[in-house]
Order: C-alpha cells, then sequence, then structure tokens
C-alpha cells in the first residue's frame, strides 16, 4: 500500500465495480424494480487468524442502537450488529441483511426480502419480525433515539411473512436507504429486548463479530463470529478497541507497535507515521467539515455581504498548510465534497483568498474601514486553535480587526456554543452519513440545534426540502446544486476546508478498504499476512 | 497510644465530610454543563432539560449534596453520565492500579532521597553535597509530564525497548506489569525525590551534629554504623512527616502520568471525569483519592509516634 498518499491498489480494481453497482442502484430507485443481492462486493480470500488492536480517542456511550447517541458506540455497534443496508467504502448502500428490495413507483414503499439464515449470536434466527420491533422501538415516541429525524418519515412497518417487510412512509425520503445503512437502523433481536436483556451494557446482534467485554474508558473487546452469513468471514479471530483519550499518547502507540490500526491520527504526527516502515498510512476525504459561523442575528454579521465578505477574504491554501499539515482539501463552493454525488462544482473562492473583492464587498455593506469583531474558539480542538491565526491575519488584510478568545469545550459548549453567544467561531463536524442532506439540513436549516449562527431563509429551507424528497437522484443532485449557490449567495456560515481522514495500520493488514463516512465496517473484509 | 489512634480516627470522619464538601462545590462552580458536555455538539434544549431532570441536575445544589452524600454513605456511586457505567466498581477496579504506582513512584523517591540525602548531610558543604544539592534542584525543576514524555521518545520510540503504555495486571504477569509501570513510576518518583532529598539532607544535618552522635563516635563506632543506625533512625521523623506530604502530592501527579501513559488508574478517572464535566465520576474519584491521602497522613503520624514516643505524648495532650 503507497504510505501517506491517497488510497492504496484495492481502489484501482474494484472501485470500478462500486461505480457501476451504485449507477444501476441509482437507475432502479428511478424505475422501481427489484434489485438483487448480486450488487455485493465479492473479494478475494483472506487468511484467517490474529488479533485486531486498534486505537480510539473517546469512550463510547453504550451499545444499544437506540441509546447509544455517540460515534465512538457505532464504531462498536456496527460490528456487533448488521442493518438491511450497508455503505461501501464510497458511501453509495447496498443490500446487507437484505437479500434484495422493491420501492414502489411513488417511492411511499420499501419492501426488503431478508437472507435466510441469518443468526444472532444468542443462536436466534433474524426475521422480519426482528426488522418490524427494531424500528418500532426506534420510533416509539419516547424513545430517546438520537436520530428521530431518521425514521419520523415512517408510517408504518409491516411484516409480510417471515423474510419479507415492508415499510410505508409518510413522504419520499431521498437518503431512505441511507438510513437503513445507519448504525442507530441497526436490527436487534426481539425476543432477547423483550426478556428484558440489557443491549446497552451487552450487544447482541448478527455482525460479524461478537462482543466479549467492555472496559471503561480502557478497551472494548470482541471475538470473531463463526456463523456470521457472509461465510468465512470476518477473518480476524478477535478484535479489541483502545480507547486512549490523549491523542499524542495514541499516535505513540501506534508508533510503537501497541496497537496495529487507528483511524484517529492528528495531522501533526502524519510525518512520523509515514516515515515508519512497519505502518501504512492511508488518507482519504471523506466529510469533515471545517466551518466559521459568522452570528447571523448580530450586526455587522447580520448583513450578508458582510459575510460574503468574511468568506472571500481567507486563504483557504493557507489554512490547509498551516492547521492541516497539507491534509485537507479547502472548500471553494459548496460544503459537499467531490466525492459525493451531490457535488455541485461551482468555483466560488479563490484558493490564496480575494481580499480585493472582500473589501469591496465591505465597501458595498457600508462599511469601506472594516469593523471590530471577536472570534471565540474551543481550544481543545487543535486544527481550530490552528486556523484561528490565520483566519485573524486574513481578516486584519481587509480591515476586519477580530479578537481571538478561546475556551475549554465544556465551558463553550456552555457559553459559547448553545447560547449563540459569539461574533464569529469555527468549528467541525464528522458527517456520519454519507447523503448531501445530512450535513446541509442540519446546518442551514431554520432552528436546527446545529445551526447555532442562526441562520434563516425560507428559500433555503424550501430548497432543502425539495432536494430531499426529489424523486430520482440526479433531480436531487440539480436542487442541491440550487441549495449549494444558495448558500454561497446568502453565506449563512462560511466553508472552509474538509479535513482527510488519516488511517495508520500495519504493513500486515491487507485489503482494508477505508470508508469515507469514517466508519469501520469493512474490517471484516480484511486481514493479517504473515 | 490507644488513645491517639482513637483521637486520630475521631477527627478522620469529619475531615472527610469537610472535604467532600470542598470537593462537591469545586466540582459545581466550574464553568460548563454537565448535560451539553454529555449531549454534544448537536443537542436540543428539550434534551438538555430532560437530561438535567433525569439526573437531578436541576434541584438546588445542597439538595443534590445531601442526597449524593447519602448515596455515597451506602457505597452507591451514581451511574457516569458519558457511559452510563456504574461509578463505584469501576473506580474500585482502577484504585489497586493508582496504589501500586503510587507506591512504586514513592519507593523509587525514597531510594533517591534518603541515601543521597545522608550522604549530601554527610559531606555537609563538600563536593559531594554541593553537586547532590544541585542535582535535586534539577530534577525538582523538571514537571514529571515532560520527563515521562521524554522517556516514552528515549526508551519506546528510539530505543524500543519498552511499551509505550498500557496495563497489565500484577497477578497476571508481574514481569510485564513492571515492565509497563517502570516508566510512570520512574517519571513520578524522580521528580518527587527531589524534596524528600532535601528534607532528608537537612534533617541528617541537624541530626549529625547533635551531642549523641559526637558520643558515638567517640564509643568508636564506624561511620557507617553511626550514620546508618543512630542518624537515620532520628532525621527520619521529619522525613516521614513530610513524606506523608509528598504521598499525596505523588497522587495529584498520577492525573497527568496515568494519561500519558494509559493506565486505567484513578488519575486518569479524574482527567475525564473533568474534561467530560462528568459529575458522578469526577466526585467519586476525588473523593477516593482524598480517602487514601487522609488516610496515608493518619497511618504516618501513627508510625511517627511509634518511632519517637515523645509526640504520643505531646499529640494526647492537645
Amino acid at each position: 500500500m503507497s504510505k501517506g498518499s491517497g488510497l492504496g491498489p484495492w481502489f484501482g480494481t474494484t472501485r470500478r465495480n462500486f461505480l457501476r453497482q451504485s449507477s444501476a442502484l441509482g437507475l432502479t430507485l428511478a424505475t422501481g424494480s427489484l434489485i438483487t443481492a448480486s450488487v455485493r462486493p465479492a473479494w478475494a480470500q483472506g487468511k484467517p487468524g490474529g488479533t485486531l488492536i486498534a486505537a480510539f480517542s473517546a469512550d463510547p456511550a453504550g451499545f444499544d442502537p437506540q441509546r447509544g447517541p455517540s460515534g465512538m458506540s457505532h464504531v462498536v455497534i456496527e460490528q456487533v450488529y448488521s442493518t438491511l443496508m450497508a455503505l461501501d467504502p464510497d458511501a453509495k448502500p447496498y443490500p446487507e441483511l437484505a437479500e434484495s428490495f422493491e420501492v414502489s413507483e411513488d417511492g411511499l414503499t420499501y419492501t426488503f426480502k431478508l437472507r435466510q439464515g441469518v443468526l444472532f449470536h444468542n443462536g436466534d434466527e433474524l426475521t422480519a419480525e426482528d426488522v418490524k420491533f427494531s424500528f418500532d422501538r426506534l420510533r416509539a415516541p419516547d424513545s430517546g433515539y438520537s436520530y428521530t429525524a431518521q425514521v419520523e418519515d415512517i408510517a408504518s412497518v409491516d411484516v409480510v411473512d417471515p423474510h419479507t417487510v415492508q415499510f410505508k412512509l409518510k413522504k419520499r425520503v431521498g437518503p431512505f436507504l441511507i438510513y437503513m445503512a445507519f448504525p442507530g437502523s441497526s436490527i436487534v433481536p426481539k425476543k432477547v429486548v423483550e426478556s428484558g436483556h440489557d443491549l446497552n451494557a451487552h450487544p447482541i446482534g448478527s455482525g460479524p463479530f461478537k462482543f466479549v467485554s467492555y472496559q471503561p474508558r480502557s478497551a472494548i473487546k470482541f471475538e470473531r463470529n463463526e456463523k456470521y452469513f457472509e461465510v468465512g468471514k470476518p477473518y480476524f479471530d478477535a478484535m479489541e478497541y483502545r480507547i486512549i483519550a490523549d491523542i499524542t499518547a495514541l499516535t505513540n502507540a501506534v508508533m510503537s507497535g501497541e496497537v496495529n490500526f487507528s483511524n484517529e491520527i492528528p495531522p501533526k504526527d502524519w510525518a512520523q507515521i509515514t516515515a515508519n516502515p512497519e505502518l501504512a498510512g492511508v488518507t482519504l476525504e471523506g466529510s469533515r467539515y471545517n466551518w466559521l459561523l459568522p452570528n447571523n442575528a448580530k450586526v455587522p454579521l447580520d448583513n450578508p455581504k458582510v459575510r460574503q465578505a468574511v468568506a472571500v477574504a481567507l486563504d483557504r491554501e493557507a489554512l490547509v498548510q498551516g492547521a492541516f499539515f497539507g491534509l485537507a482539501t479547502p472548500i471553494l463552493g459548496g460544503v459537499v465534497p467531490q466525492w459525493n454525488w451531490g457535488y455541485a462544482d461551482i468555483q466560488y473562492f479563490k484558493p490564496k483568498g480575494d481580499p480585493e473583492k472582500a473589501k469591496q464587498l465591505l465597501a458595498e455593506a457600508g462599511f469601506p474601514d472594516g469593523f471590530e469583531t471577536t472570534m471565540t474558539i474551543a481550544s481543545s480542538f487543535p486544527a481550530q486553535m490552528a486556523m484561528a491565526p490565520i483566519i485573524q491575519a486574513n481578516l486584519a488584510a481587509v480591515g476586519i480587526k477580530a479578537k481571538i478568545g478561546t475556551m475549554e469545550i465544556p465551558r463553550y459548549w456552555d457559553e459559547v456554543w448553545s447560547t449563540s453567544n459569539f461574533d464569529i467561531t469555527t468549528m467541525y463536524w464528522l458527517s456520519p452519513l454519507a447523503d448531501p442532506d445530512d450535513f446541509l439540513t442540519n446546518n442551514y436549516k431554520c432552528g436546527m440545534a446545529i445551526n447555532v449562527q442562526k441562520y434563516c431563509s425560507t428559500k433555503m429551507d424550501d430548497l432543502l426540502e425539495k432536494a430531499k424528497i426529489a424523486p430520482t437522484q440526479d433531480e436531487r443532485k440539480a436542487a442541491y446544486h440550487e441549495v449549494a449557490q444558495t448558500s454561497l449567495d446568502e453565506m449563512g456560515q462560511v466553508p472552509l476546508v474538509n479535513g482527510w481522514l488519516l488511517i495508520a495500520h500495519s504493513t500486515k493488514l491487507q485489503n482494508y478498504k477505508p470508508m469515507r463516512t469514517g466508519f469501520l465496517k469493512t474490517l471484516k473484509d480484511a486481514w493479517f499476512e504473515g | 497510644m490507644l488513645r491517639l489512634i482513637a483521637w486520630r480516627l475521631a477527627a478522620f470522619v469529619p475531615t472527610m465530610i469537610a472535604a467532600s464538601m470542598v470537593l462537591f462545590l469545586a466540582v459545581n462552580v466550574v464553568p460548563g454543563s454537565a448535560a451539553k458536555a454529555a449531549l454534544g455538539i448537536d443537542a436540543t434544549a428539550q434534551a438538555i432539560a430532560r437530561f438535567e431532570h433525569q439526573h437531578g441536575l436541576d434541584r438546588p445544589l445542597h439538595v443534590q449534596y445531601l442526597d449524593w452524600l447519602g448515596r455515597v454513605v451506602k457505597g452507591d456511586f451514581g451511574v457516569s453520565f458519558q457511559n452510563h457505567v456504574p461509578v463505584g466498581p469501576e473506580v474500585l477496579s482502577r484504585l489497586p492500579i493508582t496504589l501500586e504506582l503510587a507506591a512504586l513512584a514513592f519507593l523509587i523517591a525514597n531510594l533517591i532521597a534518603l541515601p543521597l540525602g545522608a550522604i549530601a548531610a554527610f559531606y555537609h558543604q563538600r563536593k559531594p553535597d554541593t553537586i547532590i544539592t544541585f542535582g535535586s534542584t534539577v530534577l525538582g525543576a523538571i514537571p514529571n509530564f515532560w520527563l515521562a514524555t521524554l522517556l516514552i521518545l528515549v526508551f519506546t520510540l528510539t530505543l524500543r525497548w519498552l511499551p509505550s503504555g498500557g496495563f497489565t495486571p500484577l497477578f497476571e504477569d508481574p514481569a510485564r506489569n513492571l515492565l509497563k509501570m517502570a516508566m510512570p513510576a520512574v517519571s513520578l518518583g524522580v521528580v518527587s525525590s527531589a524534596l524528600l532529598l532535601r528534607i532528608m539532607r537537612t534533617a541528617m544535618i541537624e541530626v549529625l551534629s547533635s551531642d549523641y552522635i559526637r558520643t558515638a563516635f567517640a564509643k568508636g563506632a564506624t561511620r557507617n554504623v553511626v550514620l546508618w543506625r543512630h542518624a537515620l533512625r532520628n532525621a527520619l521523623i521529619p522525613f516521614l512527616t513530610v513524606g506523608a506530604v509528598e504521598f499525596g502530592f505523588l497522587f495529584g501527579g498520577v492525573v497527568i502520568i496515568e494519561d500519558i501513559f494509559l493506565l486505567p488508574g484513578i488519575g486518569s478517572l479524574v482527567l475525564v471525569g473533568i474534561i467530560n464535566r462528568d459529575y458522578p465520576v469526577l466526585l467519586s474519584s476525588t473523593l477516593v483519592i482524598t480517602f487514601v491521602v487522609l488516610t496515608a497522613n493518619m497511618l504516618v503520624d501513627i508510625a511517627a509516634s511509634l518511632i519517637d514516643p515523645r509526640q504520643v505524648h505531646a499529640k494526647a495532650a492537645t
């Protein structure tokens, strides 16, 4: 595997397969016919054995798909449970527990035919009853599920026969199949849950690995599921997720061979990783958006021209080099990245910034001499801290004097973020869903919890809804182009750069396919050589 | 003697209660919200309110304190806000790791401080004294986390002799346990030894200039006998008292050191408790540390009395 430079050889041959399969998927969605399981990628036979030891910085918050709200819970949940659909490395959905599925002409009914003979880790067979139970559980009014937006448009889930289940939707939902692949949508064993078993403490699913133990803030252990429905997989005998809160200690553990996998290498340590002959470094553009938030409710940032001036003044190349050691992509138009089908090819920003245009916009807005403002940054995020002085210098060059204030993260959440008590702040977010709707709606729709910049536009809200429910992917793509254009015209928030996923693993690890979502489902396809 | 022990034990309970009050207040006046830290970036106002109600954080502080204290007395340390796992068993399983680390570090500190302190005193204002005093000043100025990082750089990343961190239980594989404890214990112990060394030196200088030492020499006792048998025992009394305080400092030091070396002890638990504003975790771990430090101080007081019977009468009289 080439070190520190892109995707590695597996993409060469197999990516074409993915593209072919996914275009077939798009076509079928549009015409409403039957999809069969043949779209599942087939991999070369691997070598069984070994233990994968992976390092993570966060502690999970439980393992019940309904209750585990955090990203760290999800990377455990995805190994232990299975979902109706799964995402390939390029984040395109393919049937997993489903053998095939059918979509009605109006896009309101999805019928999934389930694989037969799929077993939960306790030996019970997985049937349509379990699927219905799992989703009814998420949809219950007091479920406490963190991602209710994904299931609120489901009108009913019905068991047609033991291996067929039908979802009726209240309206068309563009990302529905992606939702079906989300770890929260994992299928749980009805009988086990009804008997009072606590999945949060001890998860039981039908996934490639069985849960063995969880030592809080320390380690999670898995063992191979011998009866996994993809015969022969997974290849590792066991997996262990080590929790290493300190990010430098995490790099040290990878460098010294204490752990043999991590997808949380900080950019500052990347050169060390790629210089180590025993490690392979893989970079991949996902959707780790870094953005600048101008408070839309505060003078003078309530003026779109002022926000545009801020946005065009920034030298995104300098942000990439200075804060990400070159390991990020500058966002030059809408936020949806180029690898995603929803990408709108708009070159709005100059990579090095455009101070002249910024000054002109400021003059048009009535601030020819600029203005004074403040920028509050969460000190616990190194990249945000590194970007702040660059942004400050770029703004100063056009007459905007921004004073930087920093704050430790719990205080920041409490006093700055949740109360929108800032002029300007910056933040990043790893979008766990591959669908453009996930990031765009959460950040641009009026009143969303994450829209702390208080951007509100009826035009944008309407466009987002239109893009979400459009019947075909082409129509959705066209709508997202309009969303991107509007997001730049109104500049409710300022996109900066997309930080790459930085993955390091032992060179012995073979056939590992990094996923753009940052998930690790594809570990089941990987093995150790030698 | 028994009266002294009884008196010490009686004072222990109000001290613990006072400490628990200070801890509870400190944790609650630190800015930041537990709910927002637990629920993260996209938490809605309703979710935050529901969280605070569920965990009783919307009640007056004194009600929360009494409720918490009542449960702690019954052995219920609550459930972590972050991972929903009961905190009590976790604290108990982590305590031996921190105790081992602190004990090893303390041992290292003493192994450095006792002989070097004594030697420096013996050669008072001569070359060995100057060298040792200078060395201890340097050691005392080094931050333990810096030494820790340096040790990892040298022994793990360059020489590849020692693992970068992690923990193996002592009874599972003692050799591996010590291998993993070596760097953390050294980085804590070496830095701690500086103060102990200076105390030892001062106490020893005082003892060595006293009449009975001169008498011992006059009786023809060898240098080693005088130094190690006569002088050391008497110099140990002030040393022990300071040692107990230093042991408490060591417990403070474990917070960062455990984090650097991935030791799943109480110290690293304090750190995640602070970072996440996970009140049950933070309160339980700091309370246990307080308990251990107070207990160590009490035991040292009693031990000091055993070595020096005069203190029994002095303390019993107060």
